[in-house]
């Protein structure tokens, strides 16, 4: 076992853990939009940075191992600067906000981001609405690897596909002629995990929240 | 009891990987390989290519498709005659790009576009490693450089470019002699692969790819690792812009590497090597096949070498056109076939790379100097740059000098040495205004800090790096906020997409210089910052160094609000 | 967290066994979307299409939504008062004319543990009869029977956490990513981090393509494959000597028995090469922790629960029993398999398996329930077939089941139905069966009760109303229990929480089970009366009197049906992903857009013989029917073999199925029958003249 200071708390981990693991044993809370229980750590989202005593710079707890002794600073004000920042980004690539529902919006609204400094280009809409439970809308899609992962690492699928690179970067099902024309065996395992309903259940997509406060 | 937290969850995604590794172990190709056969033979890829990529290579479809969405040659459509024009830091350096408008208005075609009935098409690459001879244009399998470039393309009468011979600084060269296996010989017949591995480190053999990081600390680190087999992996992948040196030593001297690999794989217990090169290479694949088969020939590669128990073997892969995949888990993707995304580290490669197997990624000129340690010795080794970072150093130099090429030269010598001595000061009387070293990712050193040593440390204090030792000289001539439009399209355009600083943060960056309104200091720096610590791999973070350079050194050049 | 639903109650899943929980979210009164509850112990928060999506089938148009009653050869709606009025009627003439046995009740293997407990305590004390049983009579009643004489209890080892500890697998008889596609999902994940995985199936199942090895034996010689298994395990010097002398008896019979199976014998029996039969051996016997897992292709047979006892014996000749990573887990087919045969809605024993025979356990349950109960076995589901077209059966109790489509030798089940004076069948739609009925009592889905369900892995979850039964539907509890006090025999049960604490009183391995206990992760039974349960059974001693495991010697032996001239290929039938059993939930919603229609596989040799090509309407028939099915030619099957589902009413493969089954239980032997096949167009009188395999002359 290993001893971990997280904000203050000293807590036990098994070798190996992640300082986000130790962070929940701790009680407390680090917004994520990449990171999903049911799968490996990415890392690609860089919202769960937090900061680490000794570390150059802020960390990302989700892939970060603990060492004995590492004090892990949930607060810290760059970590937490850099991590809004990347949320802020994040929102700028969408043509139109994540629906309040959404973990996006969620995580949006713990980093207090409304809005963002760096408007620009956003992704062209473009739909999957052929299956009679699944939607793919491309537009929405934040390329945080949840729906790709879920179809590989859960499922075993292996439907869909990040796809392009950059900020064309996406995913699509199959050889991009939608789910229906894929090995997708609707399990729905990308629709439970993607954090901004890119991909959701078509009974779903009439059904709105009412707006946050 | 079982609860989500509990899931057996591997420490990073794997299936792909395993995939790969369980067809490879079936002679399977990799889906990449069967990609890159299908647009040499079609000039474009098609979704039956892809399914035929799926069969035989194992992957899924959808896998197969990510994968052709990613890499450039993967994307730009072919015609019969294809025309790819450079777009790297010397070319701009050269010219500001006026061969690629000149080009464009010519053929009438935009870049990555293709003429309806197919007899031509054109595309941007980055970069040809030409750099000595800028701007250079590949046209079909010939690569022509120089003034007049464009026109003898468009008259149809392109003809290689000559490159200029490489040159020491060192009475008896270490990587631009010729490689005579004397370090294996000795290896094989007095040290055990520990000794070896002790004397690397005792060298302080530091990466000649970028990050400095010890040589033999990532040996140990895979010596020390379980697997069924290891890997020792050459970095060719030499993507800097600007930078041409590993192309030589691959194509020049491909058994100095060659023995080197085979050092490493004896030092660490890995049977087998691979090399990846740049597509943007055509000469270095066919360079380095054939000394491998002359090495097998001489019994200095295979099955039990110079008579000894040891055994190793090397395959050379070809990449497909990606920046990033210089990065070392992105390499390993791409070598396995899969999109040449960045993996969060750890796992590192020494612990899962090559089939989930330990694997040592060494760049290309780190392993030439490996060689040397074994034939001389650390002690030699560290005398060969007294006072700095142990070992020589190549350097090369573009265009806008007088003697442009590859030297080999000791870790300490100034900038201005350097660049004066070896470069022979910039041609037609112009004057170094910046220089940037190392890549794309490396800082702009200006011509007031040319007296700065050619050193890790030193290049750092003034927010610069040794890199890939790339030297490129902007003349006095160059308007910098060009160079950071030119930086920053170059950024966005290879980011892999994997982490959403670099995906969508370099993308805004280049849209703030590229729009006509005043760049905002404060948003760029937070963005800059952004990157910065946010990003997972160098090209993420090392971006911001050289626009951080122009913001405190050219200013007032940027049109700053 | 901003939400956009009504309301979210988390309950589990009513498809297979693996027992997902779910969270059901409604809008409006309906079910809007279904998610996997992060917390489900089986399924990880991770579920399937039929139980993420298949839930519209609860707001079908065509869900019943009154009783119906007929009269003049015709159904009407009646009220509740009318239609209870009607069953009671009926049920006490038949019961004073003929006597009690005279009718019988069938609980169902969807309907919750509650449900099922009321039944047969209704046919045992309202009706004073032990003719109950329940489906699980058709699928795994064999893996009952033979894991209750190996081991002692009627339930897998351990827990599908297994599955992530196992260093080797065997998968025997189950398409687990079709069938039981969580499990399925969990056990390729497992094989692709490196559990050597074995496949052993007549089709080359999408798992084969992820084990290391996959062994097709002909339908039918999974016990000349098991005995080879061991024959390797015995000869290689691989048996857990000290675990065999420590905790079981009978192995030298079984020493005796596998010497004559060595495996050039399996392979001339089963097709499979000697040399994979040697590889699997070894797999199993060298990995240290490994697992069997099967289904109803190692079940669904005539000496299916002989293969079971022959997988119990592997396991215990190499002591791969009661450990973390070694278990053998059935997969169970329905979602309460496991529970309707706990709860004792079975023809020979109460609750947790104890005979009615038994005079101490009668007895107990005399004292609690206030009546004189027969000590007589009552009829297996076959067995109620036979008696009602003989006339001695005259009413039954069919609940939450079509046996006119599930069942096999269709037209005789027909004939039962129709020879019957009185039907009364209890479901949520109108099925082939309800065609026979009397009456018909509209009854209530899994995601409108309220109860508990038992998974494949004996563990007890929790059912949750997330909506209201539609229009005068009501609860299958509530149904029965006012039919029983209708019928003078009040339960005194006003909820399935009050029934399960009957069954707790009345159960020893049920004594600590609460409501509250079971809670969110269920409970694993057996469960002491403190509530500690048990993930993993047989740590120390088996459950049986000896307190050993009990080898069997048990030969191969010929399946019930083989091919020759006139019916030249095997047929076997099993499960798609998209559909469920009968199909009376799936095919009501959009998953028949995801798969309208079945098909016939059939390999490429046998499809170019017969002329048959893809996606051709063909004539499959038995010898005791004849079906008509599309084509599809693939090379997953082996020649000689054809495969097809049974989910599609306008099919009715079970047509085609015969009257063998298993020695012990009954169980049908589903999975080899064999058929002719040829195309729609031929005339029946043409037989293809087959070109005969090139011979060389005789010497």
């Amino acid at each position: 076992m290993i001893r971990v200071i997280v904000d203050g708390q000293a807590v036990e981990v098994e070798g190996g853990a992640t300082v986000l693991e130790a962070v929940r044993l701790a009680g407390g809370s680090i917004p994520t939009l990449c990171f999903d229980d049911r799968q490996a750590p990415f890392g690609a989202c860089r919202v769960c940075m937090v900061g680490v005593a000794g570390a150059p710079g802020p960390m990302p707890a989700c892939t970060t191992p603990c060492r004995d002794g590492m004090e892990v600073d949930t607060c810290e004000p760059t970590a937490r600067r850099v991590a809004g920042t990347v949320v802020e980004l994040v929102l700028s690539e969408l043509p139109e906000p994540p629906g309040a529902h959404t973990e996006l919006a969620a995580v949006a609204r713990a980093f207090g981001v409304t809005d963002s400094r760096w408007p620009g280009a956003t992704h062209a809409p473009d739909h999957d609405e052929r299956h009679p439970y699944l939607s793919l809308h491309h537009e929405l899609c934040i390329s945080c690897g949840r729906c790709v992962r879920a179809c590989d690492e859960v499922q075993g699928a292996f439907a869909l596909t990040a796809t392009g690179r950059g900020f064309h970067a996406n995913v699509t099902a199959g050889l991009d002629a939608g789910f229906l024309d894929s090995s997708c065996v609707s399990c729905g395992a990308c629709a439970d995990t993607c954090p901004t309903d890119a991909i959701t259940e078509i009974s779903l997509l009439s059904l709105v929240a009412p707006d946050s406060g | 009891m079982s609860s989500p937290s509990t899931r057996q969850r591997p420490p990073s995604s794997h299936n792909l990987v395993e995939l790969v590794r369980r067809h490879h172990a079936e002679r399977a190709p990799t889906a990449l390989a069967v990609l890159k056969e299908a647009v040499e033979r079609r000039g474009e890829v098609t979704d039956d290519d892809r399914r035929v990529a799926a069969e035989r290579s194992g992957l899924p479809e959808a896998a197969v498709y990510g994968i052709s969405t990613f890499y450039d040659d993967l994307l730009q459509p072919r015609g019969r005659r294809h025309i790819r024009v450079c777009t790297g830091t010397a070319c701009f350096a050269a010219c500001g790009g006026s061969h690629v408008q000149e080009l464009t208005q010519a053929l009438g075609l935009e870049l990555g576009e293709r003429t309806q009935d197919k007899s031509i098409s054109l595309a941007e690459t980055v970069c040809l490693g030409l750099c000595h001879s800028s701007p250079a244009v590949r046209d079909g399998d010939v690569i022509d450089a120089g003034s007049g470039v464009v026109r003898r393309v468009l008259a149809g009468a392109s003809r290689p470019a000559v490159e200029p011979d490489w040159q020491s600084v060192l009475p008896d060269p270490v990587l631009v002699r010729p490689g005579d296996w004397s370090g294996l010989g000795r290896a094989l017949r007095a040290m055990q692969p520990q000794e070896l591995l002790e004397e690397v480190k005792a060298a302080n053999l530091r990466g000649r790819g970028g990050a400095g990081f010890p040589a033999g600390s990532k040996w140990e680190f895979a010596r020390a690792a379980v697997g069924d087999q290891k890997f020792i992996v050459a970095n060719g992948d030499e993507g800097d812009p600007g930078s041409y040196i590993d192309k030589y030593l691959m194509e020049r001297n491909p058994a100095l590497l060659l023995e080197g690999m085979a050092l490493a794989g004896y030092a660490v217990g890995a049977s087998h090597g691979f090399v990846l090169c740049r597509s943007e290479y055509p000469l270095s694949k066919p360079a380095l096949d054939a000394a491998i088969e002359r090495a097998r020939g001489d019994g200095l590669l295979g099955d039990h070498i110079l008579g000894s128990a040891f055994s190793f073997d090397v395959t050379v892969i070809e990449g497909a056109g990606s920046y990033v995949v210089g990065e070392e888990t992105a390499l390993l993707a791409c070598l396995q076939g899969l999109r040449g995304t960045v993996s969060a580290r750890p796992p590192f490669p020494a612990q899962r790379g090559v089939h989930a197997m330990p694997t040592v990624v060494n760049n290309v000129e780190t392993l030439c100097n490996v060689g040397f340690i074994a034939s001389q010795g650390a002690q030699a080794y560290r005398e060969l740059s007294p006072g700095a970072t142990p070992g020589s150093k190549l350097v090369c130099f573009n265009e806008r000098f007088l003697r442009p090429g590859v030297y080999e030269t000791r870790f300490g010598t100034t900038m201005r040495e350097l660049c004066e001595e070896l470069g022979g000061g910039l041609r037609d009387g112009r004057a170094i205004k910046a220089l940037q070293i190392g890549g794309p990712l490396g800082g702009i050193l200006p011509a007031a800090l040319l007296d700065t040593p050619f050193d890790f440390d030193e290049l750092d204090a003034v927010g610069c790096m040794v890199g890939h030792g790339g030297i490129v000289a902007f003349d006095d001539q160059t308007d910098m906020r060009e160079v950071a439009r030119h930086l920053l399209h170059f950024g966005a355009h290879e980011s892999c997409g994997k982490c959403f600083p670099c995906r969508i943060g370099l993308k805004r960056a280049h849209e703030m210089f590229v729009s006509e309104t005043p760049v905002d200091r404060a948003r760029l720096e937070t963005l800059l910052e952004t990157l910065e610590l946010g990003s997972l791999c160098a090209h993420g973070s090392g971006m911001p160094a050289p626009i951080r350079s122009l913001l405190t050194h050219f200013s007032q050049e940027l049109g700053l609000a | 967290m901003i939400d956009r639903f009504d309301s979210t109650v988390t309950t589990t899943c009513g498809y297979c066994g693996v027992g997902c929980r779910l969270d059901a979210h409604t809008s409006g009164g309906k079910i809007i979307s279904i998610s996997p509850a992060p917390d489900g112990p089986a399924n990880q928060g991770h579920t399937c299409l039929k139980g993420r999506f298949a839930h519209q089938f609860s707001r079908s148009r065509d869900r019943l939504t009154a009783p119906l009653i007929r009269e003049g050869g015709r159904l009407r709606p009646a009220s509740w008062e009318e239609a209870i009025d009607r069953v009671v009627t009926g049920f006490s003439r038949i019961k004073t004319e003929s006597g009690p046995d005279a009718i019988a009740g069938l609980a169902s293997s969807r309907a919750t543990n509650e449900d099922c407990y009321v039944m047969q305590r209704f046919m045992r004390a309202a009706i004073g009869t032990n003719n109950i049983d329940n489906c699980s009579r058709v699928c795994h009643s064999p893996t009952s029977f033979a894991m209750r004489r190996a081991f002692g209890l009627s339930g897998a080892t351990g827990s599908f956490a297994d599955i992530d500890r196992a260093d080797a697998a065997l998968l025997i008889g189950a398409n687990a990513t079709e069938g039981h596609p969580v499990a399925g999902a969990r056990i390729k994940q497992a094989a692709m981090r490196g559990m050597q995985l074995v496949t052993i199936d007549p089709r080359r199942i999408e798992l084969a393509d992820y084990a290391v090895l996959h062994l097709s034996p002909r339908p039918g010689t999974n016990a000349a494959v098991l005995l080879g298994l061991a024959h390797v395990v015995l000869r290689d010097g691989y048996v857990d000597h000290d675990f065999v002398a420590r905790r079981t008896d009978g192995f030298s019979e079984v020493e005796e028995l596998v010497a004559l199976y060595p495996p050039e014998v399996v392979e001339e029996i089963s097709g499979v090469p000697a040399g994979d039969v040697e590889t699997a051996a070894r797999i199993y016997a060298q990995a240290t922790e490994a697992s069997i897992l099967w289904g109803l292709g190692v079940t669904e047979h005539k000496y299916g629960s002989e293969v079971v006892r022959l997988i119990c014996n592997l396991a215990l000749m190499t002591g791969k029993v009661g450990r973390p990573g070694s278990a053998l887990l059935p997969l169970r087919g329905q979602n309460n398999v496991q529970g309707s045969s706990d709860m004792g809605a079975l023809p020979d024993t109460y609750t947790q398996y104890r005979s009615v025979e038994d005079e101490d356990v009668a007895r107990e349950f005399e004292g609690r329930w206030g009546v004189r109960l027969s000590r007589t076995k009552g009829l297996t589901i076959p067995q109620m077939f036979d008696a009602a077209v003989d006339g001695r059966l005259k009413a039954m109790y069919i609940f939450g089941e079509d046996v006119a489509q599930t069942d096999p030798n269709t037209a005789h089940v027909v004939r039962a139905l129709e020879s019957l004076e009185f039907l009364v069948c209890q479901d949520i739609f109108e099925t082939e069966t309800t065609r026979y009925a009397d009456v018909i009592l509209p009854a209530s889905a899994f995601l409108e009760k309220t109860g508990t369900f038992t998974n494949a892995e004996r563990r007890i979850q929790l059912v949750r109303p997330a909506i209201a039964p539609p229009g005068d539907a009501r609860t299958d509890f509530d149904i029965i229990t006012s039919l029983s006090r209708q019928m003078g025999h009040d339960m005194g049960l006003a909820t399935p929480e009050e029934a399960m604490g009957e069954i707790a009183a009345l159960t020893p391995h049920f004594a600590g089970v609460t409501y509250e206990r079971i809670g969110r992760r269920g409970l694993q039974w057996p469960v002491a009366a403190d509530g500690t349960d048990s993930p993993m059974l047989y740590g120390e001693r088996f459950e049986l009197a000896s307190e050993r495991g009990q080898f069997g010697a048990l030969p191969y032996k010929e399946p019930g049906d083989a091919a020759d001239a006139e019916f030249p290929l095997i047929l076997v039938t099993g499960r798609r992903l998209q559909h469920y059993n009968a199909g009376t939930m799936t095919r009501r919603t959009a998953n028949l857009q995801l798969l309208a229609s079945d098909w016939l596989e059939i390999h490429p040799d046998d499809a170019a013989r017969l002329w048959v090509t893809d996606g051709q309407l063909i004539s499959v028939r038995s010898r005791v029917g004849r079906i008509e099915i599309e084509a599809k030619v693939t090379d997953r099957i082996e020649p000689g073999h054809v495969f097809t589902a049974f989910h599609f009413p306008e099919v009715r493969t079970n047509l085609l199925i015969g009257s063998s089954a298993d020695i012990n239980t009954s169980c049908p032997e589903y999975k080899v029958v064999a058929v002719d096949v040829r195309p729609i167009a031929e005339r029946p009188a043409f037989t293809p003249v087959l070109p005969e395999p090139a011979l060389a002359p005789p010497n």
